[in-house]
């Protein structure tokens, strides 16, 4: 017979824990009490080894996985390895079987904002912890000094909520009634917490019963064995794909719409990707900081892309990962500074960087795409049914032609993955606004060779008095970037048309009254384009004025349309 | 049905041949199952039909049910062979089909590409008017520019109109309007409204639903009317009926109107045939396994009822968000992994099966028609488990060379031998089909141990002992006609349509029981005018009613059944009693929060006249009578043993065996582990008692 740790079982041992997280992450999307979890799919789940490296590439948005070792990694530091005690010494500070763990604090392993709550749970082989389930949700409300615990007016931490700095949530398999208690009593929408958190819960128990199933199956040793084995082959297809990379290093600056500059150096070897972000402003005076280990998802997320997009991501992946940044930096904030709108800063940075590789592989990568998150909060009292209603959306925008073709139209961001849009028909019956438009941006803007895709006109219309708007758009003044001789994309921005005729723009808001006969429009960039406009398809030009995607006007001032096709004939 | 005998046929028309199974019941109870198989005749599908009834040397004047299965509706989608289709669709969002979700599954690829809509923005327009999400019109329809909008389409080609309005889930008044007044303007003309396909929520999805309805609908028209005109030309009195991917038929009436609903309904049949067999030999709890030769499928039957859903995705890959097809399909999970997916070593030394597949052609190694890569197939048959001397029942001479070569070349790749090369890929082939087989179970809250593996197709005997084993499942049935199963399955088939309407309705309020009594009637009232169109009796009809639950703001349901007649105020408690039951086995735990029904869910069947099987005869023949030989059979894990051989063409009722063994018929071979037993049943069915030998 085979030895334990034969190839095939080490393989078949990898692929099911792959299959954990997928189960995990559709049993929490069921449950899930809030849209921006089961619709938007703002969340992850994964499982990692005994220290906390991922163990695969887990499900959801890569950005949220990319939140679970960091947490796990948290809990193991704060609680300490105890675990050979664990079943003769049941503490409060000794992790135990049956423990769920719950992090948000993004300066002690939470990572991103505290609306991101990371729930974990230990799994122990008899007394030895082998593994983690995990996973990461966005909460509707974690207290903090305005609904949805986001402000754009905050200057620190303690204005957006509640934080949890690793605690334990569940001790036996039950709740800790007084801590369930505090999170209760810290929000304004209690219900949706409680069903997300029972989401999150009943996840970790999916995954904690396949891991029990194969440990029985092929024992605890086997399983370790696997994990490591599997990290050392995400580690061996990254550095492949740095070998195929010419070795180089650059730098790319770029103006914010806000006239700081941002900057990175990226150093590319066949053993390591450097990602330098030493000189950068200091930390931002509200609520656009990126902790540390947010910095290193956006690093994370654009190495993955540029090595191997497709198969196998888990901590071994990131190890040739190298990331530089200097404390008291808006990459690396310092305590008490605060972060709710964190995500801006991480797209920023993540397109940065794609930028940077980009302008050196230009047949690689494609050229910029809208480049925000579009966060959006609207919220309010329903009309039909009396109840508390609130929106929590990103949004769509373009992409960038690439060398490959035109770019996509209505796409969230690269920060995204398995996000989906709200249907229109489902907005209408839970929030009691009307969707007066659901389309895509016809404005000019992003031409090329290979033309960025549109980015989207929403409407929403509100039905009720008292209701409030949100957002913190950015690419709204410095446009997507375009590649070898194509044209900018255009902006990000939203459009108030007030029921009185009035017409209002915005960019960064926080808590703008709206009331019945609204209109909140959204609109967000069309991408950039690849290549100069004069050489694209006379065919493909044809095709974008019959679907109305130009107009004639256009095509000839831009594309010299008219003038081609005569030269063409002559 | 005629007087002296009875005669049921089904067909099946795929991509490469089309099946045909009879079934002739004499007047004296006697049954005679008969199969024939003939080349599928694209583009003219019906004249393979015609082709396979000659063949079989059946009478089309005798034919007293003739079910029918196609590919033809999934063969136009996937080959972009449908009708020039246009969309007519409410003022501001004609762009929905385009933006689709917004989702990027290949979510590190910067480079995605989206996929193309089945109708391009040109032919995509708009018309003012608006209903609310409560049914109420907010603005009037308006169809002052509905000729002009036709007047184009004339002038593109347009072959199929799609109409989909927002909010015409709650109330399709403009919807119809809009249809009517295009049948006046342009006669003769497919077209498609969404409430004619789906009452529930999601303008994309019913969006697309009913355009890609719209796409295969004059295909479907056609290939139907030559198929039912060239049967009555023979001399076939009824008509025929069609297989749906609700595990049901329906009428060619019925299929014209509605042809997407035939998108998945080969799958269907065999999920339906394994529900049917396990209400014949008494086993209401089965996980049905069909492994073929590119895939496996695997859907979950509890209590004798296969599970239904709406979120069907053409498509759909781990590389492409794919197209949405929000119609009742029997919920089932299907994974790239047949007995001609090849196996494969990547430039890390690791082994893979599939999801790339040797197909018809070349096809595995051992059919010695070209095939160069080690496929599940030759590594079942190096292992022994495969008859060398009796392939395909001895119909084809087997490539042992090639095999050899193939295995040997991975097993250089891994560093290993050419036996630890062959167990590994039936060890990697089994695991994916384990997964693919919890996502129905244990993932949906289902323990396999309270469940029967019911395996067809021409792989599924040869795995299903290997996967009960690792799933802790007791017992494993082989159906007699398991070769054929799936067209078996079509006989036994009821006239289904599922009635799935979105509608929020409180639990806790006071009318609860009253709106749910006058809803569940007025859908009822709906199936029945619908077959009383079609000459079914409502004597014929029954139902069966199921309501979607949630807790209040959550979005995805848990359905629950619902009893008949008038809903009582206290049923409503026991309803969400049953609710709060089914979820916390499915999810874990319960929540102390309002109750929201979200959906209703009617069956509604007609019978078509059932078969009572035939039980086959004793001649006193016992096992040993049936031993062919006996050879080395590599188990993988479960080790090396001399195994006994059995003809599976002499097994009687009655007799029994033991594993290790072998069971060789004409289209698959059984493998039965050491330490599991075996017995044939009165229709000659095998059942095998799996031992769980680890605690």
């Amino acid at each position: 017979m085979d030895s334990k740790y034969d190839h095939i079982t080490t393989e078949i041992i990898q692929s099911s824990v792959q299959a954990a997280a997928d189960e995990m992450f559709a049993a929490m999307r069921r449950t899930a009490m809030s849209a921006i979890i089961y619709e938007v799919l703002d969340m992850g789940t994964g499982i990692t080894d005994a220290h906390g490296e991922l163990a695969g590439s887990g499900a959801g948005i890569p950005t949220f996985v990319g939140m679970l070792d960091k947490a796990v990694r948290r809990i193991r530091s704060r609680f300490g390895s105890t675990d050979q005690n664990a079943s003769s010494q049941p503490h409060y500070h000794v992790i135990n079987p049956g423990d769920v763990f719950a992090v948000n604090d993004p300066y002690q392993g939470g990572v991103t904002h505290l609306n991101d709550i990371i729930l974990a749970r230990p799994v122990f082989a008899g007394s030895r912890m082998v593994a983690w389930t995990a996973n990461a949700a966005h909460w509707n409300d974690v207290g903090g000094c305005m609904p949805g615990s986001m402000s754009t007016d905050a200057t620190d931490i303690f204005q957006e909520g509640l934080t949890l700095p690793a605690i334990k949530l569940f001790r036996n398999d039950r709740p800790v009634s007084s801590v369930m208690d505090l999170l209760a009593a810290n929000s304004r929408m209690p219900d949706f917490l409680f069903g997300d958190l029972w989401a999150g819960v009943a996840a970790l128990r999916v995954g904690e019963r396949r891991i029990h199933e194969l440990i029985s199956r092929y024992g605890a040793d086997a399983f370790t064995h696997a994990l490591e084995k599997y990290q050392e082959y995400g580690e061996q297809v990254s550095l492949k794909a740095l070998s195929g990379l010419p070795p180089d290093r650059f730098a790319m600056k770029e103006e914010q719409d806000n006239g700081q500059v941002f900057e990175v150096t990226v150093t590319i070897t066949p053993e390591k990707f450097e990602v330098d972000l030493r000189h950068n402003p200091p930390q931002d005076s509200g609520p656009y900081n990126l902790s540390l280990d947010g910095t290193t998802v956006a690093a994370q997320m654009v190495f993955k892309s540029v090595t191997s997009p497709q198969g196998v991501c888990n901590g071994g992946t990131f190890r040739p990962l190298r990331v530089l940044t200097r404390p008291g930096t808006i990459f690396e904030p310092l305590h008490p500074a605060a972060m709710g709108f964190y995500y801006e800063t991480r797209i920023r940075l993540l397109d940065l960087i794609w930028k940077a590789l980009a302008t050196r592989m230009p047949d690689r990568l494609p050229a910029g795409h809208f480049g925000s998150i579009c966060g959006t909060m609207i919220g309010g009292i329903h009309p039909d049914t009396g109840r508390q209603y609130s929106v929590i959306e990103p949004e769509m925008g373009g992409w960038g032609g690439s060398s490959r073709g035109d770019g996509n139209g209505a796409q969230f961001s690269a920060c995204h993955g398995e996000t989906y849009n709200c249907p229109a028909e489902i907005t209408e019956m839970r929030n009691g606004i009307v969707v007066r438009q659901y389309a895509l941006n016809p404005e000019p803007g992003g031409d090329g060779q290979h033309r960025g895709g549109r980015g989207v006109v929403i409407d929403y219309q509100i039905r009720s008095p008292e209701a409030w708007l949100t957002a913190a758009y950015t690419r709204a003044s410095v446009p997507p970037w375009p590649l070898r001789g194509g044209e900018h994309g255009t902006a990000n921005r939203i459009c108030i048309l007030r029921h009185d005729g009035g017409i209002e723009h915005h960019t960064q808001i926080t808590g703008l009254p709206l009331t019945t006969g609204d209109v909140v429009r959204i609109i967000t960039a069309n991408g950039a384009g690849w290549g100069s406009p004069r050489r694209r398809d006379p065919g493909k030009i044809a095709d974008d004025l019959r679907d109305g995607y130009v107009t004639p006007d256009h095509a000839g001032h831009v594309y010299g349309y008219e003038s081609r096709l005569l030269s063409e004939k002559l | 049905m005629s007087l002296n005998h009875t005669l049921r046929i089904a067909t099946d028309v795929g991509g490469t041949f089309t099946d045909l199974v009879f079934l002739r019941t004499g007047t004296d109870g006697t049954q005679r199952i008969g199969t024939a198989k003939s080349d599928s005749t694209p583009p003219d599908f019906e004249q393979g039909v015609m082709d396979v009834i000659v063949q079989a040397e059946v009478d089309a004047a005798e034919f007293d049910f003739f079910a029918h299965g196609t590919t033809v509706i999934i063969n136009a989608l996937t080959e972009r062979k449908g009708a020039k289709t246009a969309l007519i669709t409410t003022e501001g969002f004609r762009d929905v089909l385009e933006i689709a979700r917004g989702n990027r599954p290949d979510f590190f690829n910067l480079d995605y590409r989206k996929p193309e809509p089945f109708v391009p923005r040109y032919l995509r327009r708009e018309v003012p008017g608006r209903i609310s999400y409560k049914g109420r019109e907010m603005k009037p329809l308006d169809l002052s520019g509905l000729p002009l909008i036709l007047n184009d389409f004339k002038a593109e080609g347009v072959e199929a109109v799609a109409v989909c309005f927002i909010n015409a889930y709650a109330d399709p008044a403009h919807e119809i309007a809009t249809v009517d007044r295009i049948k006046e303007l342009w006669p003769g003309i497919a077209v498609v409204a969404s409430h004619q396909i789906s009452r529930e929520w999601r303008e994309y999805e019913r969006t697309n639903t009913t355009v890609l309805s719209a796409y295969v609908k004059p295909t479907a028209r056609h290939y139907l009317d030559r198929l039912t005109k060239r049967l009555a030309d023979d001399g076939m009195k009824g008509t025929p009926y069609i297989m749906q991917s609700n595990g049901g038929v329906d009428t060619v009436a019925g299929a014209r109107e509605i042809p997407i609903t035939m998108v998945e309904s080969g799958p269907a049949s065999g999920v339906w045939g394994a529900a049917a067999l396990g209400g014949i030999i008494g086993e209401p709890n089965v996980i049905a396994l069909d492994i073929g030769g590119t895939t496996a499928k695997c859907s979950l039957i509890a209590d004798g009822r296969i599970q239904i859903n709406t979120n069907y995705m053409v498509e759909r890959t781990p590389t492409s968000a794919g197209y949405p097809v929000m119609v009742p399909v029997v919920d089932l999970v299907e994974i790239g992994n047949g007995g001609g997916s090849i196996a494969w070593v990547d430039e890390f030394r690791k082994l893979h099966v599939g999801p790339r597949s040797a197909g018809a052609m070349p096809g595995p190694v051992s059919y010695g028609k070209g095939g160069t890569e080690a496929t599940t197939t030759d590594a079942n048959l190096a292992l022994g488990r495969i008859n060398a001397d009796y392939f395909c029942g001895g119909t084809i001479t087997t490539n042992i060379d090639g095999v050899h070569q193939a295995l040997d070349r991975l097993a250089s790749q891994l560093a290993c031998d050419r036996r630890q090369a062959a167990r590994g890929i039936v060890r990697i082939a089994n695991n994916n089909m384990v997964n693919a087989i919890k996502l129905v179970s244990v993932n949906r809250g289902h323990d396999p141990r309270d469940f029967t593996l019911v395996a067809f197709g021409g792989g599924g005997a040869m795995h299903a002992c290997s996967l009960a084993k690792e799933l802790s499942i007791r017992k494993v049935v082989i159906p007699k006609q398991s070769a054929v199963f799936s067209a078996w399955g079509m006989l036994m088939c009821d006239i289904r349509r599922d009635f799935i309407l979105t509608r929020i309705v409180d639990m806790t309020s006071e009318n609860a029981s009253r709106t749910l009594t006058d809803i569940l009637l007025g859908l009822e009232k709906r199936a029945l005018t619908e077959y009383k169109a079609e000459d079914i009796d409502a004597a014929r009809v029954g139902f069966t009613r199921f309501g979607r639950f949630r807790y209040q703001n959550q979005e995805h349901s848990v359905e629950v059944r619902m009893p008949d007649g008038d809903i009582s105020p206290a049923l409503i408690a026991s309803i969400c009693d049953a609710f709060h039951e089914d979820y916390e086995r499915e999810y874990t735990y319960r929540l102390d929060a309002p109750v929201e029904l979200v959906g209703f869910h009617l069956v509604a069947t007609a019978e078509v006249g059932k078969i009572d099987p035939e039980r086959l005869a004793q001649t006193g023949k016992t096992m040993a009578d049936a031993e062919k030989s006996r050879r080395e059979l590599d188990f993988a894990e479960d080790g090396v043993h001399e195994s006994v051989v059995y003809n599976g063409d002499l097994l009687e009722p009655g007799m029994t065996f033991a594993g290790p063994a072998v069971i060789e018929e004409s289209g698959t071979t059984v493998v039965v582990l050491p330490g599991m037993n075996g017995r044939v049943d009165e229709f000659g069915n095998i059942h095998i008692q799996t031992v769980t030998q680890r605690g």
